[in-house]
This record gives structure tokens, C-alpha cells and sequence, in this order.
């Protein structure tokens, strides 16, 4: 009776691509914890202390920043 | 189950539709991206975010989930299977993956429009905003690879795919 054929492994250039992915991933990390660790709109939101300008009298309070990511 | 050959030609086609379409409206938001990104002009930027928003809500959106559902429905009701070969589940997964980072994204880029149709945000407030560039080139990049794996179909099946060719080949050869 021939035995059966046993699962060739995954291909190299899947192994690859993991890699790469892997450093990517970890380079964003890294970038955002180097960074202000702030990942969201909320960056952009005016702080008073700002640059030494004051905080601009517009509606921008108005406007809560939603959750989440922004580039 | 495997889809007739005349059902198959006409999902694909709304598949390449949807997936090269979602590259192109993604360019064309880069471009206005690139404005947000560079422009001190006030009007240039309430302009760019106010078409930035409109373009990725009701174009790069429904686009995206149109893309990944026309890519579900191809990998279900081809040969190709959805976790048989590693292209295929690798594209799956980043379709996935950049439909979440968009849909969030969304979110920012509503954000942004709200203050740019706001007429009491001054120029300074609207500078202070900035853009989204990091995650539209970064979706970009993701899209073509995307592409590239869709287009090459490098080789290598899954532990699961494999197994199951076994399978159907011993049920074809007795």
C-alpha cells in the first residue's frame, strides 16, 4: 500500500511576505509610539498651549472628533 | 458550488470592476489629499475636504464593500476556494483589513468636512486639520499588492487545500 503523500510546506514567498509584514507592522508601532502616541483625530483638535497661540475662537468645539484612526 | 461558466465571466467582471475602480477613486483622492496636505489656501482646503469626504462616503466605500463581496462570491463559486490557496486567502485578508482601516477612516475624513462646511472655521483652524495621506498611500500600497497577487496567483496551497485535493483525487481515482 503507498503512503500517503505528506503536505508539501508552505511556499517561500508566503514566509517572505510574513516577514514583511511583520516589520511593517512593527515600524508602525514603533512610528507611533515614538510619536505624541495620539492615533486619531483628536491630534488636530486645538490646544490652547499650542505653538503659544491661543486656541482659535472658532466652533471647533462644536465638533467632537470622532473615534478612531487618521493619517 | 461552482458557478456556470457564463455566471462566472459576469462576476468577474463586476469584480475587476469593483476592485480596479476602488484603486482609481483612491487616486483620485489622493489628489485632493496632496491639496489638503500642502495648500495654506482656506478655501482650497474646505473645498478638498468637503470633495474628499463626498468621494470616499459614497464612491471609495461602497466600492470597497462591493470589491470584497464580488471577491467572496468569485473564491465561493470558483475552483480557487476561499482558504485553498495562500494567494487567495492572503487577499482576503487584506481586503478585510484595509475595508476596516477605511471605514474608520471614513469617520476622520466626516469629521473634517464638518469643519471645513462650517463657515465660522477660520483658514487657521482648517491648516491645523491636516490630511489623511499616511492611510490613503498606505491603502494604496496594500491595493496593489493586492492586485499583484490577484494577477500573478503565485503558487502554494494551504494545509486545508491540500487535503482537499487529496480528497477529490481519490474520489476521482478509485
Amino acid at each position: 500500500m503507498a503512503n500517503r503523500p505528506s503536505y508539501p510546506g508552505t511556499p517561500r514567498w508566503v514566509k517572505v511576505f510574513g516577514i514583511i509584514v511583520i516589520v511593517v507592522v512593527l515600524l508602525v508601532v514603533a512610528m507611533m509610539l515614538i510619536g505624541s502616541g495620539e492615533h486619531g483625530p483628536g491630534r488636530h483638535a486645538p490646544s490652547g498651549d499650542a505653538g503659544g497661540q491661543a486656541a482659535p475662537s472658532t466652533g471647533m468645539a462644536d465638533h467632537a472628533p470622532p473615534e478612531g484612526g487618521r493619517g | 458550488m461552482i458557478m456556470t461558466p457564463r455566471l462566472r465571466k459576469f462576476a468577474l467582471a463586476a469584480h475587476l470592476t469593483c476592485s480596479v475602480g476602488w484603486i482609481g477613486a483612491v487616486a483620485g483622492y489622493i489628489a485632493l489629499d496632496v491639496a489638503a496636505a500642502t495648500s495654506q489656501d482656506a478655501q482650497t482646503l474646505r473645498t478638498a475636504y468637503l470633495a474628499m469626504e463626498l468621494i470616499a462616503r459614497y464612491v471609495i466605500v461602497p466600492l470597497a464593500l462591493a470589491s470584497l463581496l464580488t471577491g467572496l462570491l468569485m473564491s465561493l463559486g470558483t475552483k480557487w476556494g476561499l482558504f485553498r490557496h495562500y494567494w487567495v486567502l492572503i487577499s482576503l485578508l487584506l481586503t478585510i483589513i484595509v475595508t476596516v482601516v477605511l471605514l474608520v477612516e471614513t469617520q476622520t475624513i466626516g469629521y473634517f468636512a464638518d469643519m471645513a462646511a462650517d463657515p465660522t472655521t477660520s483658514g487657521d483652524d482648517l491648516r491645523a486639520l491636516g490630511s489623511t495621506l499616511v492611510h490613503s498611500v498606505g491603502g494604496t500600497v496594500v491595493l496593489l499588492v493586492i492586485l499583484a497577487l490577484n494577477v500573478y496567483k503565485p503558487r502554494g496551497m494551504t494545509r486545508y487545500g491540500w487535503r482537499k485535493q487529496q480528497k477529490e483525487r481519490k474520489v476521482s481515482q478509485p
